[in-house]
């Protein structure tokens, strides 16, 4: 079983994010802070090197859905305005989910007018991971999948559990 | 400015959209110069406000509203506001329903957040803010939904959403609240910012003069003008501050006969380039309700408009609610791939050439317009002439200059006909036909000369014979009507046939 702490030594980060953390707003720090110490189960969340507004963010497939067993990269990034304009997030492994699409671009209603700054970099990933576990075709991004996901869900299931293994893999 | 001039009776209920609407009401004595009578059918009856009259018709309603329900004025207004300013819904709303109506015009919260505050009572003795995580604020304002947050973390909200234009509709930070920043909370939040404030007054009286269904801003440029009408037909309206005219409804150039629709349609594609008209066309759609222009950069079909809030079907432009819960079906979605497996390339070829046709015509008689201004000098100078050589009198020779003024107003209304006849869809002649047999039969009446003559496009030669005749008895606006119609008629007649204008521009040169 892959453990996301052994990609990304909670420790180094936490030391490296306290050198750059003296621009930053105190909201941004205070939440890295907890996200590094009390990480969500499943997600990992990490502030690039060279720029703290800028996350590489993990999640692992829920073990309820077709995305069991795989590991997800996206990328976070919170914008200048943040907390009073939602951070950007992307997925950056190909997955097969009708919210998502091509381009890794989510549809999430907090992500777009949804978005409140008394939400959280915390909140918004565990949308997403709630969103993997529960695809919504209803409002869909990618079209296609969508279509498919309605007209036939046990084909579609398998091919996300295809995706998961081609592409998902740590 | 004179009220009683530019004011009249309104209310009239005319059964639709019909063009012999438009000249009912001619005045023959008074169309000396057609552009400024007010009592023509295609002026809408309306005044011009400053802001501060403006504020007055806002308050008269609020009065009104205070008068029957027990709300204090800042309520009233937002309740208003939120429903059209119409005082007789509110007040039915209200006994209706009071909780509804003030969790529908967003004054007050729904019950189940409140239940949650307490568990957050204990932060809030520290003075934390949740959204900038420091302690030790001495006051966390709070709107009536009571979700507490810094006063520099409102600030910074406010702006965020003022930068968007924002400002009526200014939501608590709280996800999920929908709670509107009242006015009076807004300018405690941002009184230490005189630019800000100023920004906040801008849009403010921006929203509210839009959520008023009787009041347009003047489409001058930089003009402060407001402009009340009750009219509900796409009639014209003359600033007097800045003499811009417009059309009542849509606030475009008055544009009768074409629809206020159409011609945004028309005025969208002419106003940009054929690359940028195809990209605006290919890439974005206008809300449904606000007409903003949107521009889909990514994200589900589910689009909120960010200035009027509406939630909408990108593909169907259908309300989302109606999407929401039921089984998501799209039949234009559908459509479209069949519509694209067609030679798309030779269509968008046929398109365009079909759109410069009209797109020219328009064009020529717009500059036309422009040309019949000197027409209208020279004319003047004939006239001098004629009353120096003592050729008749001043009076005689008015019909010359009359002549020309209806010119130029058919002109203008012929330039409209175009983007009219570029969209008429299904069996156009057959339509077109029939609605012109209609008036034309309405018409009858009139002793009007060889009006038959329409028909083969004479018509355009009668402006000559009209000009020679001195008799003040002849009907300007029927003539008018008739000319109307057969240029309707012709438009479509001639479509694609080379030289129809031609002949309008030798009527202008033969008078």
């Amino acid at each position: 079983m892959f453990t996301l702490s052994a990609h990304f030594p909670p420790v180094f980060a936490h030391v490296h994010f306290c050198r750059m953390a003296s621009q930053l707003p105190r909201r941004i720090i205070k939440e890295t802070q907890r996200l590094l110490a009390d990480p969500v189960p499943g997600i990992s969340a990490n502030p690039d090197e060279s720029n703290a507004r800028y996350f590489h963010v993990m999640i692992a497939g829920p073990d309820d859905s077709p995305f069991a067993g795989g590991v997800f990269k996206l990328e976070l990034f919170l914008p200048e305005e943040y907390p009073m304009a939602a951070p950007k997030v992307r997925f950056m492994t190909k997955i097969y989910h009708p919210n998502i699409d091509k381009l890794g671009r989510i549809c999430l209603d907090i992500l777009k007018d949804k978005w409140s700054p008394a939400l959280q970099i915390r909140t918004v990933l565990l949308s997403i991971q709630a969103l993997l576990s529960a695809p919504n075709p209803e409002d869909p991004l990618a079209t296609d999948v969508a279509e498919q996901w309605k007209t036939n869900e046990a084909e579609a299931i398998k091919t996300a559990k295809q995706w998961t293994l081609s592409y998902a893999q740590a | 400015m004179d009220d009683e001039d530019m004011s009249c009776t309104s209310g009239d209920d005319y059964g639709g959209y019909g063009d012999e609407d438009y000249y009912n009401e001619a005045d023959v004595d008074a169309a000396d110069d057609v552009e400024v009578t007010p009592t023509h059918s295609e002026e809408a009856e309306y005044e011009c406000l400053t802001v501060s009259q403006v504020e007055r018709v806002f308050l008269d309603g609020v009065n009104q509203l205070i008068a029957r329900i027990p709300v204090n004025d800042k309520c009233a207004r937002t309740l208003l506001e939120a429903n059209q300013w119409d005082v007789e819904r509110v007040v039915k709303l209200y006994r209706q329903d009071r909780t509804d109506l003030f969790r529908r015009s967003h004054i007050d919260a729904r019950p189940e957040p409140k239940r949650k505050l307490s568990a957050t009572s204990g932060v809030k003795a520290k003075g934390y803010c949740t959204v900038c995580a420091m302690e030790g604020h001495a006051e966390l304002p709070h709107l009536a939904c009571g979700h507490c947050f810094c006063e520099h973390c409102w600030k910074s909200h406010v702006e965020s959403r003022l930068s968007e234009g924002v400002a009526s509709r200014i939501e608590c930070m709280e996800s999920n609240c929908e709670v509107y920043a009242p006015q009076e909370f807004v300018l405690v939040i941002i009184k230490s910012s005189p630019a800000l404030k100023q920004k906040y007054d801008r849009f403010l009286l921006r929203d509210m003069v839009n959520s008023h269904p009787h009041l347009k801003f003047c489409v001058g440029n930089d003009c402060q003008v407001i402009i009340r009408s009750t009219e509900a037909k796409p009639k014209r309206v003359t600033c007097l501050a800045c003499h811009t005219s417009s059309c009542v409804r849509c606030g475009a150039d008055y544009h009768a006969p074409t629809s206020c629709d159409t011609i945004r349609q028309w005025m969208t594609k002419c106003a940009d380039d054929s690359e940028t008209a195809n990209y605006i066309s290919a890439h974005t759609k206008d809300c449904p309700q606000c007409h903003s222009c949107i521009e889909k950069a990514g994200g589900c079909n589910h689009i909120q408009c960010t200035r009027c809030r509406h939630h909408f079907c990108w593909m169907c432009f259908g309300d989302w609610k109606s999407h929401g819960s039921e089984y998501y079906e799209c039949s234009r979605y559908k459509e479209n791939p069949s519509v694209a497996a067609e030679a798309n390339h030779v269509k968008a070829r046929r398109a365009l050439e079909k759109y410069l046709h009209y797109f020219e015509r328009f064009e020529n008689h717009s500059k036309s317009l422009k040309m019949e201004e000197e027409l209208r000098d020279k004319i003047r100078k004939k006239i001098d002439d004629k009353v120096n050589e003592h050729n008749g009198t001043w009076i005689d020779w008015q019909y010359l200059h009359k002549s020309v003024s209806l010119l130029t107003k058919c002109r203008y209304t012929l330039q409209y006909t175009y983007p009219f006849a570029y969209y008429l869809t299904g069996s156009p002649r057959k339509n077109l036909v029939s609605f012109l047999k209609t008036n034309l039969a309405k018409m009858r009446k009139y002793k009007t000369p060889k009006t038959h003559n329409w028909k083969t496009g004479h018509i355009f030669f009668r402006f000559d014979i009209f000009g020679l005749t001195k008799s003040d008895k002849i009907e300007i606006e029927e003539y008018y009507k008739i000319i109307l119609f057969g240029i309707l008629y012709l438009v479509y007649e001639q479509s694609y046939k080379p030289k129809s204008c031609d002949r309008l521009s030798h009527t202008g040169v033969g008078l």
